[in-house]
């Protein structure tokens, strides 16, 4: 016995007709709590990208020419070494660089393929003693200007603030989103009870003739699924616009070589869309599971 | 067809609304079930239906113990009966062919079947004109003639009916009483409750009368008292 999709479809069409105030809360609730959500997510993967070369301690990068010479590599070292402020330091070669520069550009192949590894240059990626703001900007002064350094690049204010406020700001996002789902849930739910109490004859008059008790659930159970997938629709529109004028906008800033790779790859966008699609449609089946096996099977 | 074995219906707060009934209903038998308000008549009618389940005793229906179906069947034994109500129950947003048509598509009708068997009966009950009409835009009899085209749509072997009559006036019940008598005709098993006296007694059928949940009378060709 199979339920014919142009009933359901008529059937889920009236329902959210029906009571169309309080299905658009519901779309919305939805789509601002995915949006969230998956700001969230975006949010961290961009801040990973971004902050990927300063994880570990590292607080600054001594970039050196490509074309250095062994001397002057040496010198760094020797100065590195034996600098009783200087805990650790970990050497990137050229092929390294080139790993790094595939990593960060991944979306952008044509860029990759006008790069070789002879081209970029080795860094060391030094990891001071104290972390003070101050002593490492005068730490890395100390190495400006040396042979065959071609800059100094220090985790400035900008980095230590995002990596520091990452997490909490994360924190916020997520618990907020968390709630809001949890209302969308129960909207979902308020909207189904109504549709079944305004429906009350229909389905009396169903059991009475012998319908199935999926047969009586499935427009309702679409009905909750239909609300959260246009809200997840929506918040992945939400989610495209912040990715492409917030999130991308960073890279458009002076601070280029800090921000770098502040931004979300293609298939980190994928992952997050799927992943509020997903929460969408589990959101939708527990509103309507509660609401069917309460309200209509009694 | 129908057949009840020591079968008592207790409602909460000790209401004992049938106690130790036991009939049997042959196929295409006409049954009445007469009493006094609060007798059991309408508990009767939606034991059979397994609305309601019986505290003790067995209820078969077509050779099948209903008590032992589990609940998921009980949609496919309510194929098997079809449902009058006193006041018809018909969906007021929905014309007479859509009220009809709803019975076959809830319950999964393939829509040829439906577009076939809905005139059909519209026709039997003589209503092939009015197909396009609203509830309200009918008299109550021919409310009650849609709520039978629905409930007969699909060709029940039961038609249970709970005061078919008792919103209609004595006329048009003569006319409500016919079609159902043809219906009978046809071999489907009638049991339908009533306070109508005049129709009981002209009819001359099997009665059943209950008082305070218990059956006092089960008579051939009866009169209501
Ligand atoms: N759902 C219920 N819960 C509790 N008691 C009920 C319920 N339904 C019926 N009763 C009681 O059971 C007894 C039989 O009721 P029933 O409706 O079967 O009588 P009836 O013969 O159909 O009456 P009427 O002629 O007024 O329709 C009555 O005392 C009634 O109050
Ligand atoms: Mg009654």
């Amino acid at each position: 016995m199979a339920i014919s999709p142009v009933y359901a479809i008529r059937e889920t069409a009236q329902n959210l007709w029906r009571n169309i105030l309080l299905t658009s809360a519901t779309i919305i609730t939805i789509g601002v709590s995915l949006w969230l959500f998956g700001g969230f997510f975006l949010f961290n993967y961009a801040v990973g990208n971004a902050t990927a070369r300063w994880e570990g301690g590292i607080e600054f990068v001594v970039w050196m020419n490509a074309d250095g010479t062994p001397e002057q590599d040496a010198a760094i070292r020797t100065a590195l070494d034996e600098s009783p402020e200087i805990k650790d330091w970990d050497y990137v070669d050229q092929d390294g660089a080139f790993e790094e520069f595939k990593d960060l550009f991944a979306d952008t192949p044509e860029l990759i393929a006008t790069v070789s590894p002879e081209i970029l240059p080795p860094s060391y990626r030094v990891v001071p003693a104290d972390p003070d703001a101050d002593v490492v900007r005068e730490l890395a002064d100390q190495f400006k200007g040396r042979p065959g350094v071609r800059s100094v690049v220090s985790a400035d204010e900008t980095i230590r603030a995002i990596q520091k406020q990452a997490d909490k700001i994360g924190i916020v996002f997520f618990i907020g989103s968390v709630i809001l789902l949890g209302a969308a849930t129960l909207l979902i739910l308020t909207n189904i009870v109504s549709a079944i109490k305004s429906r009350g004859e229909e389905i009396e008059i169903m059991k009475v003739v012998g319908a199935t008790n999926w047969f009586i659930r499935i427009p309702f159970m679409i009905e909750g699924l239909a609300q959260a997938v246009f809200g997840a629709l929506g918040a992945w529109g939400g989610l495209w616009a912040l990715d492409k004028w917030v999130i991308s906008g960073f890279n458009d800033t002076d601070s280029l070589a800090l921000l770098d790779g502040f931004k979300v790859s293609d298939s980190e966008f994928t992952q997050t869309s799927l992943m509020i699609l997903g929460i969408a449609v589990l959101v939708s089946v527990i509103g309507s599971a509660v609401a069917v096996t309460r309200y209509l099977d009694a | 067809m129908i057949k009840l074995e020591n079968v008592t219906k207790v409602y909460k707060g000790d209401v004992v609304a049938l106690r130790d009934a036991t009939v049997d209903i042959a196929k295409g038998e006409f049954v009445f079930l007469v009493g006094a308000s609060g007798s059991g008549k309408s508990t009767f009618i939606r034991l059979l239906n397994r609305e309601e389940v019986p505290e003790s005793g067995t209820i078969y229906m077509a050779g099948k113990d209903i008590g032992a179906l589990g609940s998921w069947k009980v949609p496919y034994l309510r194929r098997n009966i079809g449902y009058i109500f006193q006041d018809f129950k018909l969906l007021r947003k929905k014309t007479v062919y859509e009220n009809v048509a709803f019975a076959l598509e809830v319950i999964g009708k393939p829509r040829h079947v439906v577009r076939k068997q809905v005139p059909a009966i519209l026709e039997l009950v003589g209503l092939s004109s009015k197909i396009e009409n609203f509830p309200d835009q009918l008299s109550g009899g021919e409310q009650q003639r849609v709520s039978i085209a629905r409930a007969f749509v699909n060709r029940p072997l039961i038609l249970l009916a709970d005061e078919p009559t008792g919103n209609l006036d004595p006329q048009t019940s003569v006319g409500i009483m016919r079609l159902l008598d043809r219906i009978n005709r046809t071999g489907t098993t009638v049991v339908m409750a009533t306070h109508d006296r005049g129709i009981v007694d002209t009819m001359r059928r099997r009665v059943i009368e209950l008082d305070g949940g218990s059956i006092v009378r089960d008579q051939a060709r009866g009169v209501y008292e």
